[in-house]
C-alpha cells in the first residue's frame, strides 16, 4: 500500500487530478463562475448606490433622482437574485454530476480489482473512502471551487472599492484581514484532527454497542450486563471528553472570529468620522464604506476555512486515487479468446503461489484432473486446498507455472467465459439481500423460473424455499428473513448449479447442515457432479466418499493421490482422517438402512 | 439459532413527527428536561451568556447610528471616541459571552447525550431476549448510534441557534420599530411574503431531504453489500450487471438530490431578492422621510445594518427545521425503547437461587413466542442432577426453545420449570444465570484479549485460573502460539481467530465460570481434524460433573449422553439412552441412519 505522505507537491498534484474530474463540466463551470461574478457585481453596486443616495439625492432633495436610484437598486437586486438562481441550478447539477462520476469510477474500479485487493482491505475501510472521502472531495469540487472563486472575487472587488473610496481608511480596515484569515485557517487546522478523533471514538462506542447487542444472549447467559455497561460507559465518556476538547476549541476561536472584524469597524468609525468632519470624505461614502466592510467579513472568514477544506479534500483525494490507481492485477489479455467447448479437464503445471510471494502456499504443484472426475482435496488447515481451487477461476494468478482448463492457459481466456464455466460454492457462502430467486439466478441474467426451481430442487433447497412466506420471492438477509447456515449453503449450491458449469468447486459445502439434510445433499451432489469435473475440499469422510480420487495436500505440495483403498496403505494423513471418521461412527453402520 | 417466527408480532406503528398532541409533546420535553436537570446551573449560565451575546451582536448598527447622527453631524469627535469605546466594549462582551455560551451549552449538550446513551444501554441490558429477537439488530444499534447523533445536532447547536436566531429576529424588528415605526412597517411589508415562501420551502424540502436520505441509504447499503460480496460478483462474472445496478441506484440518489438543489436554488435567491427589495424600500421611503427632516441619515444606516441581521436568521431557521425534524423522530424512537417494559423481570419477592445440585424439571410446559403459535406442547421432562441430556430432532422441533426457557430468556405460557425444586420465576435472574453457562453455536467472542474473553463470566479470575481453564479444554497450546499469548487481541467479535479457536475459547469461558448447569448449542461448523479432536476432548471435560443440555449435532456427543431426548414439532417423542432408543427402532433409529451415512 502506498504510504500516506503529505508532501506538498503530491498534494498539489492530487488537487490537479481532482480538478481533472471537472473536465466534462468545463462549460457549466465557466457559466456558473460568470453568473457568480455577475451576481456579486450586482450585489456590490448596491452599497455604492446607497452612498450616492445619501450624498446626492438626499441633500439636493431630488425626488426624481431618488426614485431612479431606488429603481436601480431594486433592479440590481432582482438581477442578482436571478443570476443566483441560474448559478445554483448550474453549479448544483455539476456538483452532483461530479459526485456521481467519482462514485461510479470508484465502484467500477472495485469491480475490476482482484481477490488479493479485497484480502488486503476491509469492507469498512473501502466504504469510508466511498462515503466520507468522497464527501470531502465532492464538497471541494462541487461547491468549494465556486464559493472560493466567488469569495476571492468579493474580497478583491470590495478591497478595490474600499481603496477607491478612501485609501487611508482602506489600509486601516484591511490591516486586520491577515489576522482574520490566519485565525480562521488555524481553527480549521487544529479542529480537524480533534473532530476526526471524535469520529474514531464514536466508532469505538459503536463496536461495543454492536457486540453487546449481537451477543446479548452471551451477556445475559453469563449475567454480565453490568460489566458491559461499564465498558460502554467508558467508551461514552471517551466521546464526551473528546467532544469537550472540540467544544473548547470552538469556544476559543468562533467568538474571536466574530470579534476581530469589529476592531476594523471600530477603527474605521474613529478615523472615518474624523475624515467626514474634516470634509475629506462624504457621509454617503462613509456609509458605503461601512456596508462594504460588512460584506468583507464573511468571505474572509470562509477563506480561512476553505484552506482547511482544500487540505482535507487533497488528503481524501489521495485516498480515493489510491483505489483508482490500484493496478488491475487479474486482467484479460488483449485478444483473449472465449473458452472453447470441452469437458473440463484441469491441469496444474508446476504451480507456485503465495498470497505473500515470499511465503508460498503452493510449491510446484503438478496435478492433472481428468474431465468428469470428482476429486477430493484433503489436508490440514493451511495446506493450500482452498488456494489451489482459487487458481482455476483465476481469482489469483500463480507466480510460476500455469493452470490449464481444457488445454488452454487460463490467462489466455476471456475472464467471463472462464468464470461462467466454473461453479463455486464457498465454505461460508455470501448471499445478497434480495429475493431467493434472484440469489439463485445470480450468475445467469435470463434464468427462467423453471431453471431456478430445477437448480433449487437439485440442491435440496426447493422444499424449504417453498415453505418461506413468499416462496422464491422471499427477501433474505439484512432486509429480510434470516436463513440458517445449512439453508444458505443449499442456496449457494443452487446458485452454482444454475450456471450448468463444466467445473464445480465445492469448499466443504455441506459443513453446517444437519445430518439428515446432508445425506440428502450428498445424494443430490452425486447427481449434479455427473458429467462435470468436481473439486471438493473435504473435511470429513462422508464428503470424501463422493470422490473418484483423493488428493492429499501437505504444506503446499501433493503428498499423495489415489483411491481411498490405495491411500489407506500409503498416506498416514489419510489414515488419520479415516480413523477419526470411523471413531465417530463407532459400531459398523451396516445394520442401518440408508433412509434418506 | 434464529427462526423467523418471533419477528412476526409486536411491531407497532411509530407515531409520526407531526404528532404534536399534548401527551406526545410533554413526553418528549419531559425526557429532555429530566436529562438536563442535574446540570441546571450550567444551563442557566449558558442561557444568560446567550442573552448577553445576542444583545452584543445587536449593538453595532445602533452605535454607528449615534456616531453619524450626533458625532459626525455635530462634529463632536469626543462623542465618536466614546461610541467607538462602547463599540469595543460591546465587541468584548460579545466575545466573552460567546465563549462562555459556546462552552457551557455544548458541555451540557454533550453531557446529556452521554447520559442518554448510557441510560438507553442500561435499559437495553434489562430487556428480555424476546425484544432483541423481535427487533432487527441493526435497528437496535441505531438507537445508540445514529439516533443519538441526530439528537446531537439539535442539542449542542440547534437549540442555541434556534434561541439566538429568534432573539436576533425579534430584537432587530423591535429596534427597527423603535427607531422609526413608519419605515419599519414599510420595510417589514416583505415579511408576509417571506413567511409564505419559507412555509412552502420548509414543507417541500422536508420531503425532498427525506428522499435524499433514503436514497443515500440505498447507495450506502448497495456499496456495503457489493464490496462485501465482491468475490461472489467476480466469481459469477456479474461485474456488468452489478455495475448497471449501482449506476441506477447512484443516479436515483443524484435525481433526489437535484430536487433539493432546485428548492434551495429558488428559495435562497428569493430571500435575497426580498432583502434587496427591503433595502430599496429603506432607501426610497427613508430618503423621502429624510427630505422632510423626520428621519436622520444615521437611522437610515442603522436600518440597512439591521436588515442584514433580519434576513440571515430566517435562512438559518429554515435550515434548522430539517435538523429539528430528524431529531424529533430520533427522540421518539429512543423514547419507545425507554418505555419498553422487560417481559422477564425479577419478582419483588424473588430470592437468590442457592447453589444447586442441578435437578431440572419441566412440568406441563406450554410455550410460544409472543402471540405466535404454540411451539412447545405440554412438555414434561425430568433430568437428574449431573446428567448430560442430548436434545435431538429436526430444525424447528423446539430444541433451542427448551434451552432458552431453561435460561429464563422466556417464561412458559403454562406449567413451570424448576431447578432443585425452585421455580425459575421465584429466583433472581442474576443468581440463576451465575450458575448457568451457555456455549452458543458460533462461539461468540467480544473484542478484547483472550484472557478477557475467558474470564468473561468471572472477571476477577486470576491468570492461573484462566490458563488452567484454557489448558483443560486444550486451548492453551494455540493461545501461547499467538502473538502476545493470553493478551492477544481477538478483534471485533473475535474475528482474528478461526472458528475452531473461537469455539475453544468459548469452552474455556464456560469452564472457568464453572456453572452448575450448562447449555451447549453444538456447532457443526467445519474445523480441521486436529481441532475437531481437541474440541471433543474439551467437551468431555466441560460436561463432566454438571447437568448439561446439549443441542446435539455430533454423533459422538449423542452417544455419550446419559439421556437422549428426541423432539418432533414441540413434543418429546422418545427418550432414553442410545442403546435403549436403538433397540426401540423408532424415530431415533431413522435419525441415526442419517448420521451413520453422514460419517461413513
Amino acid at each position: 500500500m502506498a504510504s500516506v505522505s503529505s508532501a506538498e507537491p503530491s498534494r498539489l498534484r492530487t488537487l490537479g487530478r481532482l480538478i481533472g474530474f471537472l473536465r466534462p463540466y468545463r462549460l457549466s463551470l465557466i457559466a456558473s463562475i460568470v453568473l457568480a461574478v455577475g451576481s456579486q457585481a450586482a450585489g456590490m453596486a448596491i452599497p455604492w448606490l446607497t452612498g450616492v443616495v445619501i450624498d446626492e439625492a438626499i441633500p439636493d432633495e431630488d425626488a426624481g433622482r431618488l426614485i431612479l436610484l431606488v429603481a436601480l437598486v431594486a433592479g440590481l437586486g432582482t438581477a442578482k437574485a436571478a443570476l443566483m438562481v441560474g448559478r445554483r441550478f448550474i453549479a448544483g447539477r455539476q456538483s452532483l454530476g461530479v459526485e456521481f462520476d467519482i462514485r461510479g469510477a470508484l465502484y467500477g474500479r472495485l469491480l475490476r480489482l482482484s481477490y488479493r485487493f479485497f484480502d488486503r482491505h476491509q469492507t469498512g475501510q473501502l466504504m469510508s473512502r466511498a462515503t466520507v472521502d468522497l464527501q470531502n472531495v465532492r464538497f471541494f469540487l462541487g461547491y468549494g471551487l465556486i464559493f472560493l472563486t466567488q469569495h476571492v472575487l468579493t474580497v478583491v472587488g470590495v478591497t478595490a472599492l474600499l481603496f477607491v473610496i478612501d485609501w487611508l481608511l482602506a489600509l486601516i480596515a484591511l490591516a486586520i484581514t491577515p489576522v482574520l484569515v490566519a485565525v480562521a485557517w488555524r481553527y480549521s487546522h487544529v479542529s480537524h484532527p480533534v473532530l476526526r478523533d471524535v469520529q474514531q471514538r464514536l466508532a469505538d462506542m459503536t463496536t461495543v454497542a454492536e457486540e453487546s447487542i449481537v451477543g446479548i444472549n452471551v451477556v445475559k447467559a453469563f449475567a454480565q450486563e453490568r460489566r458491559q455497561e461499564a465498558r460502554f460507559r467508558e467508551r461514552t465518556e471517551a466521546i464526551f471528553h473528546q467532544s469537550l476538547r472540540a467544544t473548547r476549541q470552538q469556544a476559543l476561536y468562533m467568538p474571536l472570529l466574530s470579534f476581530l472584524p469589529l476592531l476594523a469597524q471600530a477603527a474605521v468609525l474613529l478615523v472615518g468620522a474624523r475624515l467626514v468632519i474634516d470634509g475629506r470624505l462624504t457621509l454617503g461614502s462613509f456609509v458605503a464604506f461601512n456596508v462594504y466592510l460588512l460584506m468583507l467579513v464573511f468571505p474572509l472568514r470562509m477563506l480561512g476555512m476553505w484552506i482547511g477544506q482544500i487540505q482535507r479534500a487533497a488528503a481524501s483525494g489521495e485516498r480515493i486515487f489510491e483505489i483508482l490507481d490500484e493496478p488491475e492485477e487479474i486482467r484479460e489479455r488483449p485478444g483473449a479468446q472465449p473458452l472453447q467447448p470441452g469437458r473440463g479437464r484441469v491441469v496444474f503445471e508446476d504451480v507456485t503461489f503465495g498470497y505473500d510471494p515470499e511465503r508460498p502456499v503452493l510449491r510446484g504443484i503438478d496435478l492433472e484432473i481428468e474431465a468428469g472426475k470428482v476429486v477430493a482435496l484433503i489436508g490440514h488447515t493451511g495446506s493450500g486446498k482452498t488456494t489451489l481451487t482459487a487458481l482455476v477461476p483465476r481469482f489469483y494468478d500463480p507466480q510460476a507455472g500455469r493452470v490449464l482448463v481444457d488445454g488452454t492457459d487460463v490467462r489466455e481466456l476471456a475472464l467471463a467465459s472462464l468464470r461462467r464455466a466454473i461453479g463455486v460454492v464457498s465454505q461460508d457462502p455470501f448471499l445478497f439481500s434480495t429475493t431467493v430467486a434472484e440469489n439463485i439466478a445470480f450468475g445467469v441474467a435470463g434464468a427462467t423460473d423453471a431453471e431456478i426451481e430445477q437448480a433449487a430442487r437439485l440442491a435440496q433447497a426447493h422444499e424449504f424455499v417453498a415453505a418461506l412466506p413468499e416462496g422464491y420471492e422471499t427477501v433474505i438477509g439484512e432486509r429480510g428473513i434470516t436463513l440458517s447456515g445449512g439453508q444458505r449453503q443449499r442456496i449457494a449450491i443452487a446458485r452454482a448449479l444454475v450456471l450448468d458449469p463444466r467445473i464445480l468447486v465445492l469448499d466443504d459445502a455441506t459443513a453446517s447442515v444437519d445430518a439428515t439434510t446432508e445425506s440428502r445433499i450428498r445424494l443430490a451432489l452425486r447427481e449434479v457432479m455427473r458429467g462435470r469435473t468436481t473439486l471438493i475440499i473435504a473435511h470429513r469422510l462422508s464428503t470424501i466418499s463422493l470422490a473418484d480420487e483423493i488428493v492429499v495436500l501437505d504444506h503446499g505440495r501433493v503428498a499423495a493421490r489415489g483411491t481411498a483403498a490405495e491411500l489407506r496403505d500409503t498416506s498416514p494423513l489419510y489414515r488419520e482422517i479415516e480413523d477419526h471418521g470411523l471413531v465417530a461412527v463407532g459400531l459398523a453402520p451396516e445394520e442401518f438402512e440408508v433412509s434418506a | 439459532m434464529k427462526v423467523h417466527q418471533p419477528g412476526q408480532y409486536g411491531r407497532h406503528v411509530r407515531p409520526s413527527v407531526d404528532d404534536w398532541s399534548w401527551g406526545r409533546t410533554t413526553r418528549r420535553v419531559a425526557v429532555l428536561v429530566r436529562l438536563a436537570r442535574p446540570y441546571r446551573l450550567r444551563v442557566v449560565g449558558g442561557v444568560s451568556a446567550l442573552l448577553a451575546a445576542t444583545a452584543a451582536t445587536l449593538a453595532p448598527p445602533i452605535l454607528v447610528k449615534i456616531a453619524i447622527d450626533r458625532g459626525i453631524r455635530d462634529s463632536d469627535l469626543e462623542l465618536v471616541a466614546w461610541v467607538v469605546a462602547a463599540f469595543l466594549v460591546a465587541g468584548a462582551v460579545g466575545w466573552a459571552a460567546g465563549l462562555a455560551q459556546t462552552y457551557l451549552t455544548s458541555w451540557v449538550g454533550e453531557r446529556v447525550l452521554a447520559d442518554l446513551r448510557e441510560t438507553v444501554f442500561r435499559h437495553l441490558g434489562r430487556l428480555s431476549l424476546g425484544y432483541f429477537e423481535r427487533n432487527r439488530t441493526g435497528a437496535v444499534i441505531s438507537r445508540l448510534t445514529n439516533d443519538i447523533e441526530a439528537l446531537d445536532q439539535l442539542v449542542t447547536e440547534g437549540l442555541t441557534s434556534l434561541v439566538q436566531n429568534t432573539l436576533v429576529l425579534v430584537g432587530s424588528a423591535a429596534i427597527l420599530l423603535v427607531l422609526d415605526w413608519r419605515l419599519a412597517l414599510a420595510t417589514l411589508a416583505v415579511f408576509p411574503l417571506m413567511t409564505v415562501a419559507t412555509a412552502i420551502f420548509r414543507r417541500r424540502s422536508t420531503r425532498a431531504y427525506r428522499r435524499v436520505r433514503e436514497r443515500l441509504a440505498a447507495v450506502t447499503a448497495s456499496l456495503q453489500e457489493d464490496i462485501a460480496g465482491m468475490r461472489v460478483v467476480q466469481a459469477f462474472a456479474r461485474e456488468d450487471r452489478s455495475g448497471e445496478r449501482f449506476r441506477d441506484v447512484n443516479d436515483r440518489y443524484r435525481a433526489a438530490n437535484y430536487e433539493t438543489v432546485v428548492l434551495n436554488g429558488l428559495y435562497f435567491p428569493f430571500v435575497d431578492f426580498l432583502a434587496s427589495t427591503a433595502t430599496a424600500v429603506v432607501l426610497g421611503f427613508g430618503g423621502y422621510l429624510v427630505f422632510d427632516g423626520s428621519l436622520t441619515i444615521g437611522v437610515l444606516f442603522a436600518f440597512i445594518g439591521y436588515l442584514a441581521n433580519f434576513f440571515d436568521p430566517v435562512q438559518q431557521l429554515s435550515q434548522l427545521y430539517n435538523t429539528f425534524l430528524a431529531a424529533v423522530a430520533a427522540l421518539d424512537k429512543i423514547i419507545d425503547v425507554l418505555e419498553e417494559e422487560p417481559e422477564i423481570d425479577d419478582r419483588a419477592e424473588a430470592a437468590a437461587l442457592p447453589r444447586v445440585e442441578g435437578r431440572v424439571r419441566f412440568e406441563h410446559v406450554r410455550f410460544g413466542y409472543g402471540d405466535g403459535p404454540e411451539v412447545l406442547h405440554e412438555l414434561d421432562l425430568d433430568v437428574p442432577a449431573g446428567t448430560t441430556v442430548a436434545l435431538v430432532g429436526h430444525t424447528g422441533a423446539g430444541k433451542s426453545t427448551i434451552a432458552k426457557l431453561l435460561a429464563r430468556f422466556y417464561d412458559p405460557r403454562e406449567g413451570r420449570i424448576t431447578i432443585d425444586g425452585h421455580d425459575l420465576r421465584d429466583v433472581t435472574q442474576e443468581s440463576l444465570r451465575r450458575q448457568l453457562g451457555i456455549v452458543p453455536q458460533e462461539g461468540f467472542l467480544f473484542s478484547g484479549t483472550i484472557r478477557d474473553n475467558i474470564a468473561f463470566g468471572r472477571p476477577d479470575a486470576s491468570r492461573e485460573d484462566v490458563v488452567a481453564a484454557a489448558t483443560a479444554v486444550g486451548a492453551h497450546e494455540f493461545v501461547t502460539r499467538l502473538p502476545g499469548g493470553y493478551e492477544h487481541e481477538v478483534g471485533e467479535r473475535g474475528g482474528r481467530l478461526s472458528l475452531g479457536q473461537r469455539q475453544l475459547v468459548a469452552f474455556a469461558r464456560a469452564l472457568l465460570a464453572d456453572p452448575r448447569l450448562l447449555v451447549l448449542d453444538e456447532a457443526t461448523s467445519s474445523v480441521d481434524i486436529a481441532t475437531e479432536r481437541r474440541i471433543e476432548g474439551a467437551l468431555r471435560r466441560l460436561l463432566a460433573k454438571r447437568t448439561a443440555f446439549v443441542i446435539a449435532h455430533r454423533l459422538s456427543t449423542i452417544r455419550q449422553a446419559d439421556l437422549i431426548v428426541v423432539l418432533e414439532h414441540g413434543r418429546i417423542v422418545e427418550q432414553g439412552t442410545h442403546e435403549e432408543l436403538l433397540a426401540r427402532g423408532g424415530r431415533y433409529l431413522a435419525l441415526y441412519g442419517d448420521w451413520a451415512t453422514a460419517v461413513a
